[in-house]
């Protein structure tokens, strides 16, 4: 182990270890720009130039190994004139518009600058000057401020996956860009503004907002996936103006996905509710929260005095927090109704019981990085949990193989061998790959299929992740039973992805038909979300929920929500709510409000509001205490949040990190085919921007719908032109269409999640496309 | 995109490289192709980038760095002044001030008929024939104003390479 000393610090290092690495380890800083941790060493900014004993030149702290007996001085008169030299150099093209720059304040440049530069420049020369460019609704550029570190670069490159930006030109023209002037791509992008040194990567939303010293930053939780990621949301007076990476390396390291770091632009949506409202004779007004809660007490009454309380179903969201969950099943289940549910988005519930206790991935995030073979069972990471994907991506960077079963080839960011199932036939390929296991596959079976099966055999207890989007199928129950059966026969292990932030605590505070907290049986059983439809239901409560564009068929949902005699909506946004709800009671929104959520791993992470709640909303706890006190059901006696988290926690009591993956299997009745013989499968998901209200909201990161098809499929159904028409058994919809031979023959993709599709009703339904009748263009000559 | 013979070479030039490294036949790529099409378009830029499995805008950055390859269409000669140390010394300025007159172009823009584009590069390691320039594939030095217009009056005439 070498010995070194440091500004005459000594220190042992291990082999290997950088200047950089072991200053840090004492506690000396070392200025530099281009460096990052987590990056690659590029040593481009020369900004960590350090005197080295018996070397003739300073050496760039962050690249030069340690070597025994080394003498570093970081702050002599060599260091010292290398630092200002150059720091010299780095400005001289620098505009130095600090006033009227976003960085103004947080930025490394300004500080260092401050820190280590000679006041005075001999620059007297015109500077350079770089275009702008347009890289997409999220990164603002300004690149006359760039001072090529890279790290952006390199981000892309290493973490992001897919390679956007890069450094065109050269010398003095080289500059930072994406050359044809393009969106950027990448589900993490945003990431890229907080390594950006220098202010030539900002936020657009958060353009010329505000000064960041003037922000309040309170730590936050990302609520729109499992993972669970750590935030920072900076706030000014009552508005939310930005949403930063928390660092937590057992969770998200040091970023956050696009969706968590800009769904906070969804908070201003003009629909966004401030003020209780009730629907007098057809027409919304507002109400006093007396009067809105009158209203709805005597409503709920009503319509249990008149049809029995096994009319009433309540659907809540998974991005409520535990406490949230906990009271609203008490007070369905207090009014004597059995069907609650979180669930919108499954059409198969027929292995309710088999399920486990709550979508548990069974394992440490961290540890995903170290698995060496992965089989993803209808999961796509990538858009549904990008920072548990980031796990994955390490893990095969170093040597680890993923493997992917699914309806479609998906577009990893990493290599992955992927198995796609023929049109409508996902069962078909577990069963197909079950038998390549248990060794009875005929030898004309596919190859790939026998590749995928010895790896799994040859692996010494793979990894099997069960995807949130398995759920979705309508053969869900059977897939999970063969999912079941290839764990064992490859001697593997399974563990859950979850979809939403807080799946798992719905899962175990009882926000389940069959489940009661703490994953008890329920002993009365009521019904799932997606069979409440057809049930003749009579009332409503929904909580954070929009069926219309969160149930797997929304214009189902919403024929029913219309149909019923009366609907409570607790909600952020009205926009939906009015079309079907009697009673509106506004609830905090993200950052607004305190509470707790359980994540993939089982990990129970709190957060508290960082701004006020805007007009009469109230903290959705709260609204249902109220509720449970007006309608005279016990056990809703509490005045502070902290009562209820330790009710929760009482309810709950010590849940295990690691799960059984499955209970044991019912019998699974047969279901029809989904697929008739005739017309398209159509596939669809909810794309990663449309999975909840918020996010919906957020202007920025909206995406436009479409349907994708195989250009041969195309070609084959004789489609033109860019918009076709696609119809299934329960409504028409017109789409742009774009070819992706990503996309199976036999397929149409048709993201859900959106108003214009929630007609076509149920994914994997047969579906018929043709050619959109345009209006009548009068012939030309 | 492009053709059989040159599809051909690239796969030979792939060919030395690991397969992880796709990377270092770029150069040998982008040579390839602009050799049959006159100029890299962001078309064939990005077809050379499938073609190797890397992404587009590792081809951009490599095309925009090297001087040689050529982002616009060009003339079909290419007079490349040298304007490095030795060349400026014995007044390549005057060279291309003698060109640009002669050809009515500015640097980097190219003549009406399409005959001749005019660059200034760097050097070219030709240093004891400065000033010089370079066409196609030849070396021309010692220029002097009446040698270029023997030059420039030969390409004219029709003459690939001119010796």
């Amino acid at each position: 182990m070498p010995h070194i000393e440091i500004d005459g610090q000594a220190i042992e290092v291990a082999p290997g270890t950088t200047i950089m690495e072991a200053a840090e380890s004492l506690g000396i800083y070392i200025p530099f720009f281009c460096y990052h941790p987590k990056l690659s060493v590029a040593a481009n900014c020369r900004m960590c130039l350090v005197d080295v004993e018996k070397a003739p030149k300073p050496l760039p702290a962050c690249a030069t190994p340690v070597a025994d007996g080394m003498k570093v001085a970081t702050a002599s008169r060599k260091a010292k004139m290398a630092q200002q030299g150059v720091l010299e150099f780095l400005l001289i093209n620098h505009p130095l518009d600090c006033p009227i720059c976003d960085q103004g304040g947080e930025c490394p440049l300004q500080d260092i600058t401050m820190g280590f530069a000679n006041p005075h420049s001999h620059y007297t020369e015109e500077k350079r000057v770089v275009e702008d460019k347009n890289i997409g609704p999220l990164i603002a550029t300004e690149m006359t401020r760039c001072i090529q570190c890279t790290r952006c670069v390199r981000f892309g490159q290493e973490i992001g996956g897919i390679m956007e930006l890069g450094a065109t030109g050269r010398g003095e023209h080289m500059a930072i860009g994406t050359y044809v002037a393009k969106a950027v791509q990448s589900e993490l992008s945003g990431n890229m503004i907080d390594l950006c040194p220098v202010g030539a990567l900002t936020s657009k939303p958060f353009r010329y907002k505000a000064r960041s010293w003037e922000l309040k930053h309170t730590p936050g939780l990302c609520p729109h996936c499992s993972t669970g990621c750590n935030t920072d949301v900076q706030s000014l007076g009552r508005e939310v103006l930005r949403v930063l990476p928390r660092a937590n390396q057992a969770v998200n390291e040091d970023w956050i996905c696009d969706k968590g770091r800009y769904a906070y632009t969804g908070l201003q949506a003009e629909d966004r509710v401030t003020q209780p409202l009730l629907r007098v004779d057809g027409v919304w007004c507002e109400a006093s929260w007396a009067e809105a809660l009158d209203a709805a007490l005597s409503g709920l009454e009503q319509m249990i005095a008149r049809h029995g309380a096994g009319r009433l179903a309540g659907l809540i969201s998974a991005q409520s927090s535990n406490e949230e969950l906990l009271l609203f099943q008490a007070l369905l289940r207090g009014l004597g109704s059995p069907h609650v549910d979180h669930r919108l988005r499954q059409q198969d519930f027929r292995a309710d019981a088999a399920m486990p206790t709550y979508p548990a991935l069974n394992m440490a995030l961290e540890d995903l990085e170290r698995e060496p073979v992965v089989l993803l069972c209808h999961a796509f990471p990538r858009q549904q949990q990008p920072l548990t994907n980031h796990r994955l991506r390490k893990s095969v960077l170093q040597g680890g193989k993923v493997i992917a079963i699914d309806s479609l080839r998906r577009d990893f960011n990493y290599p992955v061998t992927q198995l796609v199932a023929d049109a409508g036939a996902d069962l078909a390929l577990y069963e197909a790959l079950c038998s390549q296991l248990s060794g009875h596959a005929e030898k004309a079976d596919a190859v790939p299929l026998a590749h995928v099966a010895s790896d799994l055999l040859a692996a010494d207890n793979p990894l099997i992740l069960i995807g949130s989007a398995l759920l979705h199928h309508p053969q869900a129950a059977a897939m999970i039973a063969q999912i079941e059966t290839l764990a064992e026969l490859a001697g593997g292990r399974v563990g859950w992805l979850a979809q939403e932030a807080n799946s798992a605590g719905a899962w175990l505070s009882g926000c389940v038909p069959h489940r009661l907290p703490g994953g008890h049986t329920a002993p009365a059983p009521g019904l799932p979300a997606d069979a409440l439809w057809d049930a003749d239901m009579r009332g409503f409560v929904l909580l954070g929920t929009e069926p219309g564009v969160d149930a797997m068929r929304g214009a189902a949902a919403l024929a029913a929500l219309q149909k019923a005699e009366f609907v409570l909506s607790i909600t952020q946004f009205a926009g939906e709510a009015k079309q079907y709800a009697d009673v509106i009671l506004p609830m905090a929104a993200f950052a607004e409000g305190s509470g707790s959520f359980v994540n993939n791993e089982g990990r129970l992470q709190s957060f508290r509001a960082a701004v006020k709640m805007p007009g009469e909303a109230r903290p959705a706890w709260k609204i249902l205490r109220v509720l449970g006190d007006g309608l005279k059901l016990s056990g809703f006696q509490f005045n502070e949040l902290s009562e209820v988290t330790a009710a929760w926690q009482h309810a709950i009591g010590d849940y295990a990190l690691d799960v059984p993956p499955f209970h044991a299997f019912p019998t699974l009745e047969p279901v029809p085919e989904p697929m008739s013989a005739d017309g398209l499968c159509r596939l669809g998901d909810w794309s990663i921007y449309q999975g909840d209200p918020l996010v919906r909201r957020a202007a920025p990161l909206a995406q436009p719908a479409v349907a994708k098809m195989h250009p041969d499929q195309a070609k084959a159904l004789a489609l033109r032109g860019d918009s076709v028409e696609i119809s299934s058994h329960c409504g028409k919809i017109s789409l742009p269409l774009v070819l992706d031979v990503r996309i199976p023959m036999g397929t149409v993709w048709v993201p859900a999640g959106y108003n214009e599709t929630a007609a076509l009703g149920a994914t994997y339904a047969t579906c018929a496309v043709t050619m959109a009748t345009l209006p009548a263009v009068a012939a030309s000559a | 995109m492009l053709s059989e013979k040159s599809l051909a070479e690239i796969a030979r030039e792939r060919a030395k490289y690991p397969a992880d490294q796709a990377r270092s036949a770029l150069l040998a790529a982008l040579r390839i192709a602009q050799e049959e099409q006159g100029y890299l378009s962001d078309a064939v830029m990005e077809y050379v980038a499938d073609l190797l499995g890397i992404p587009a805008i590792q081809v951009y950055e490599v095309a925009t760095f090297y001087s040689m390859y050529d982002l616009q269409p060009v003339g079909r000669h290419k007079l490349c002044v040298c304007g490095s140390v030795s060349c400026f010394l014995n007044g390549s300025d005057a060279i291309l001030q003698h060109l640009s007159e002669r050809l009515g172009v500015g640097l980097g823009e190219t003549t009406a008929d399409g005959l001749f584009t005019l660059q200034e590069v760097e050097c070219l390691g030709a240093c004891k024939d400065a000033p010089m320039l370079q066409v196609g594939d030849h070396y021309y030095g010692n220029l002097t104003p009446e040698s270029l217009d023997a030059l420039l009056a030969e390409l004219r005439g029709g003459a690939d390479d001119v010796r």
